[in-house]
């Protein structure tokens, strides 16, 4: 009975092949989409997985208490560490990471490499994450101050293929001895380590260490197995309003609640956290693709059950024909499932193909190395079995239960099988479709929108010129001591506009404190971001200032005693408009309130405009510009643009005049800014390729009704013509239907996408609206492709003589 | 075999009510070879597709080998035709994507016979059929005759007890038509029981007894003079 099935569903494939290849065309489109998407999935799930007990590992982070909308932070104060380990008889193992992000100049003999991502950090490291070492062992490999432990291919970058484990190396010229060697494959790693030096070695003072308020440790720590995790957070957090609180001096408390996040959680989880380092995944991301590939399958799933059901006519014979023979409707079910299966199964083996040879692609453009072998991974090789019945069922049942449905009477009776005598189906299909092309609308949709933020990220007014200014950290102790010589050489380059030094350009690291405003007889303590500017910062980046003036050499009180502020901070601080903010009194107290040597008490002599000196998820904060040149550490060029390659020579020359022992390492600006949204530039190219493949796996289909549509009404059109109907008549009868469902599609797509996108827009601190012609475009669009690929059959069916099709009947 | 009293079918669509058939009753014995006779639409393939399992009657009943059978369930109706019946049709009804041998074959797939079996039975009813030659040819490929010699070739292969044939030469020539009825006549003499709806009065003629129909009700029924005793 089996073979005799295949044969038939075997032969039934080949006699239609159209249909079997527009079924097979989108199904397999569709599954490709949905195994890259999975093996996407499935990868960005694996993080920190391979860790031994990294399910018992947990990270400290903290949510503000003090603004509207609470920041996660990824770091916190080194206490948490201290204390949990020694108070909290659940907690195992605890283990801090300095949070630092310079890159450091590392040499052996001659050879000199800017490395980064080297942590500082506990000697517990790997204790906590216990990394496979290829060199050396873990136990005690930073226990002295002094030491290294590389990562393999630094390793082999520095000592080629010996053993360095013994030998020394130098960072940024102190010497350091090599104590092991980490295996490379640490890939999926939510830290990307190049290399681990111990916090001993960073000399930090006991009483720093001891803070509650210093937020520059990422702190991770382990429990003991069956620990309820809820809880030990719960006491956690009742320490720090119980225990902390009252040590506090009352005008700096603590602003923030501590939470425990599982290490799994972290490389997905982390989105919003604020000072996250390593490489991070999106779960908004994730889910979204998952989404979409569930999207996907389903209208290639539609597709089959509309193409099988509108073809069920041209089977309902047989299907007669078999019942009155004596077979049961189980017997015909069982035969056309084998059908939907088989079919099923070919497109599986043509989207395994398609996907293995996309793959090298998708790793290319994510930059992961994922691979899927059906032969070394038998979960995958399950999956796809599953996956083929999964699918086969779903998209054979209701077609198997339609045919097999059939009264033979009824078809063998009469000489034309009619659509009319299923008239559920219709309904359904016309439910398919509709669910089909709101689906579609919606993914235009949401690529639409997410083309427009990103656009709209890369193209903001930013409220500073970011176009040809080469970015770079000063090195080596001449340079920083003569930096004004420096920057003066610099700035007599040819090409070179103008030059400043500073530490707090847009897109790069800024510092973060407390300033005191000064107001009615009170001392108001206000969160600011500190940027240390020179007399050119202005005019390097081209902001604009809205009231006073700018800082002045002349004047040497501005270089103590002067503040440029933003106008948010103006609002913020509730100095009134612009112009009654200049001269108004601000005070900083570098060190706290306890070395008066260190305040910073000076005037407002300048409102500069509001400028994006973070990535456009943060909001503007309230901003103080003054001169500081202890924190000065980074280098702005902007250039006239008329021979970049020249000035960025003379770049090159006056920093090896300064500083030739090490090389220099420079970026222009707007590269690091558009660095910030590569996330969403992926996701929208991701978006449209994958909205792309939706739309022609509907069309696919579509195109197949039509088909059938047409032949289904090739009479009728045959008298219509007769009767003197003309082409486009006799076109818009068989679009109509279908334009029709389109418009009921877009109706039920239009609120649910405005929902979700408006959502995920929140997420940007700007963002756009969300313009109507979106809408209006995603709808049209649809019609049209939909008419589009219906008209080409209609025109087809219009334009045929229409005796042939008279007489054949 | 048959025994129907007072069966009644109606059509109702929206507009109009059709009275297939009104109060019939007949009885066909076992071993007879009788056919139904009538203009079109007078009810014929109603009354054959009742007898038949294929459809349902509104009213009265049937009796097949003494079992009510005018309101079985789906499966026992499926169970009834594999086991005891079979079917030709005026448009032979053989699947196009099965070959000959695989047409023929289906019923005994259906009644779950071995493979072996299988292929001894129907290689049987082919030679018989004269039409073992043409076994791996697909219907398209055959002449109407021959179409319709493998259509009773299938009716038969399961040895049914009844066969019901709607106008089997209504699209077949003289020669061709001839030929079927020979074939039907050599089943009936083999002790199959025969219902054979047909408009061809030459045809008739091949049958024991001769029902009429006119607008869904029994007007007559004559033996042929040959049978008469
Ligand atoms: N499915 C149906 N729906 C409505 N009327 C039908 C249907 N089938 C048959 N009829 C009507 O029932 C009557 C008998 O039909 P039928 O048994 O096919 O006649 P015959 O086979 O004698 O030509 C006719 O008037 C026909 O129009
Ligand atoms: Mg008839």
């Amino acid at each position: 009975m089996f073979t005799n099935y295949l044969k038939v569903a075997y032969r039934n494939l080949i006699r239609h092949k159209g249909f079997s290849f527009l079924n097979i065309a989108g199904l397999a489109l569709g599954l490709t989409a949905c195994l890259l998407i999975g093996l996407f999935v499935f990868d960005e799930l694996q993080y920190d997985k391979f860790l031994p007990n990294g399910d018992r590992v947990y990270r400290v982070y903290t949510q503000g208490t003090t603004s509207e909308s609470p920041e996660s932070m990824a770091s916190v104060p080194p206490m948490f560490a201290t204390t949990m380990k020694q108070e909290f008889p659940e907690v195992e193992q605890s283990m801090r990471i300095l949070m630092y992000s310079a890159i450091s100049l590392l040499e052996v003999g001659d050879k000199k490499l800017y490395i980064e991502n080297g942590l500082i950090a506990d000697s517990t490291f790997f204790d906590i994450f216990p990394l496979p070492f290829k060199y050396g062992s873990a136990a005690q490999a930073l226990d002295a101050p002094a030491s290294v432990v590389l990562a393999e291919d630094v390793a082999k970058r520095f000592f080629g293929d010996e053993n360095p484990v013994g030998k020394e190396l130098k960072m940024n010229k102190q010497t350091l001895l090599v104590k092991g060697v980490i295996q490379n494959n640490q890939s999926k790693f939510h830290l990307k380590v190049n290399y681990v030096i111990p916090l001993s070695a960073a000399e930090i003072p006991a009483e720093r260490m001891s803070s509650w308020g210093w937020q520059q440790f990422y702190t991770y720590v382990r429990v003991k197995p069956d620990t309820d995790i809820k809880q030990t957070q719960a006491k956690l957090q009742d320490y720090i309003t119980q225990k902390v609180q009252p040590l506090m001096p009352k005008d700096d408390p603590i602003g923030f609640v501590p939470y425990l996040q599982p290490l799994q959680d972290i490389y997905l989880h982390s989105a919003n956290f604020k000072f996250d380092t390593g490489p991070r995944g999106n779960i908004t991301y994730v889910k979204a693709l998952s989404i979409i590939a569930v999207f996907i399958l389903l209208i290639a799933c539609f597709n089959f059950v509309n193409l099988a059901t509108a073809k069920s006519v041209q089977r309902a014979k047989e299907v007669g024909i078999r019942k009155t023979i004596g077979a049961s409707q189980q017997q015909l079910m069982l035969q056309f499932l084998i059908e939907t299966v088989l079919l099923t199964f070919i497109s599986v083996v043509i989207s395994v193909v398609l996907a293995s040879l996309l793959l090298p692609a998708l790793n290319d453009f994510t930059g992961k190395d994922m691979s899927f072998n059906l032969l070394t991974n038998p979960v995958v090789f399950l999956l796809l079995v599953v996956l083929t019945l999964v699918v086969g069922l779903i998209a054979g049942f209701y077609p198997a239960l339609v045919l097999s449905g059939f009264k033979p009477v009824k078809v063998l009776k009469s000489t034309v099988v009619s659509e009319g005598m299923f008239g559920r189906v219709q309904w359904l299909r016309h439910g398919l479709i509709v669910i089909q092309f709101s689906l579609t609308i919606f993914l235009l949709i949401s690529a639409t929108v997410v083309f427009l933020q990103v656009n709209y990220l890369h193209t903001k007014d930013l409220g500073f010129n970011r176009e040809q200014i080469m970015f770079f950290p000063m090195r080596g102790d001449n340079m920083n001591r003569s930096y004004e010589t420096f920057k003066n050489e610099l700035a007599q380059g040819p090409g070179i506009s103008s030059v400043s030094i500073g530490y707090g350009f847009p897109g790069d690291a800024v510092a973060g404190d407390q300033i005191i405003v000064p107001k009615d007889g009170e001392q108001k303590l206000h969160s600011t971001t500190h940027l240390m500017v020179d007399y050119d910062y202005i005019k390097t980046l081209g902001l604009e200032l809205v009231n006073g003036r700018n800082f002045s050499k002349e004047l040497t009180t501005d270089k103590s005693q002067a503040y440029i502020i933003n106008e948010t901070a103006v609002k913020e601080f509730g100095l009134g408009t612009p112009q009654q903010a200049i001269g108004k009194t601000l005070i900083w107290q570098r060190l706290g309130p306890s070395q008066p040597d260190s305040v910073k008490k000076g005037q407002v002599i300048g409102v500069v405009k509001d400028f994006h000196y973070k990535s456009l998820y943060d909001k503007v904060e309230p901003a103080v510009l003054h001169i500081h040149p202890d924190d000065y550490w980074k280098v702005a060029v902007k250039m006239k643009g008329e021979n970049i390659s020249q000035s960025v020579a003379h770049v090159k020359d006056v920093w090896g005049k300064f500083s030739p022992d090490y090389p220099i390492e420079y970026k222009f600006l707007d590269e690091n800014f558009d660095q910030m949204y590569k996330a969403e530039d992926k996701l929208k190219s991701l978006l449209w390729i994958f909205t792309g493949v939706a739309i022609f796996v509907g069309c696919l289909g579509l195109f197949g009704l039509a088909t059938y549509a047409a032949e289904r009404r090739k009479k009728e059109i045959g008298i219509r013509k007769v009767l003197g109907a003309d082409v486009s008549t006799i076109v818009g009868l068989l679009s109509k239907e279908f334009v029709k469902l389109v418009v009921v599609a877009a109706v039920i797509a239009f609120p649910i996408a405005w929902l979700v996108m408006r959502k995920w827009l929140e997420d940007f601190a700007y963002r756009i609206d969300i313009p109507l012609w979106v809408f209006v475009a995603a709808g049209v669009a649809a019609a049209l492709v939909a008419f589009l690929t219906i008209s080409y059959q209609a025109i087809k069916a219009a334009t045929t003589n229409p005796i042939k099709n008279l007489r054949t009947e | 075999m048959i025994q129907i009293e007072n069966l009644e079918k109606v059509y109702r669509t929206e507009e109009v009510e059709t009275k297939a058939l009104n109060k019939v009753s007949l009885v066909v014995n076992d071993g007879e070879f009788v056919a139904i006779m009538g203009p079109s639409g007078c009810g014929k393939s109603t009354l054959l597709n009742i007898i038949g399992l294929l459809d349902e009657p509104d009213g009265g009943s049937i009796k097949f080998a003494g079992t009510e059978i005018a309101h079985y369930n789906e499966r026992k109706r499926a169970d009834l035709r594999k086991r005891n019946l079979g079917f030709v049709f005026q448009s032979f009804n053989l699947i196009e994507e099965l070959t000959v041998l695989e047409n023929v074959e289906l019923p005994l797939i259906y009644l779950g016979v071995g493979a072996a079996e299988r292929k001894q039975k129907v290689e049987k009813v082919l030679e018989k059929m004269q039409i073992m030659h043409r076994r791996n040819h697909f219907p398209q490929q055959l002449s109407g005759g021959q179409q319709q010699r493998v259509a009773v070739a299938r009716a038969v292969i399961n040895a049914p007890r009844l066969i019901l044939a709607d106008e089997p030469t209504g699209n077949l020539d003289s020669s061709n038509g001839n030929e079927v009825m020979e074939l039907l006549t050599e089943l009936n003499e083999a002790g199959t029981t025969i219902i054979m709806v047909t408009h061809s009065e030459h045809d008739a003629r091949y049958a024991h007894r001769v029902i009429r129909l006119l607008d869904g009700e029994v007007v007559m029924e004559n033996v042929h003079k040959q049978f008469t005793v």
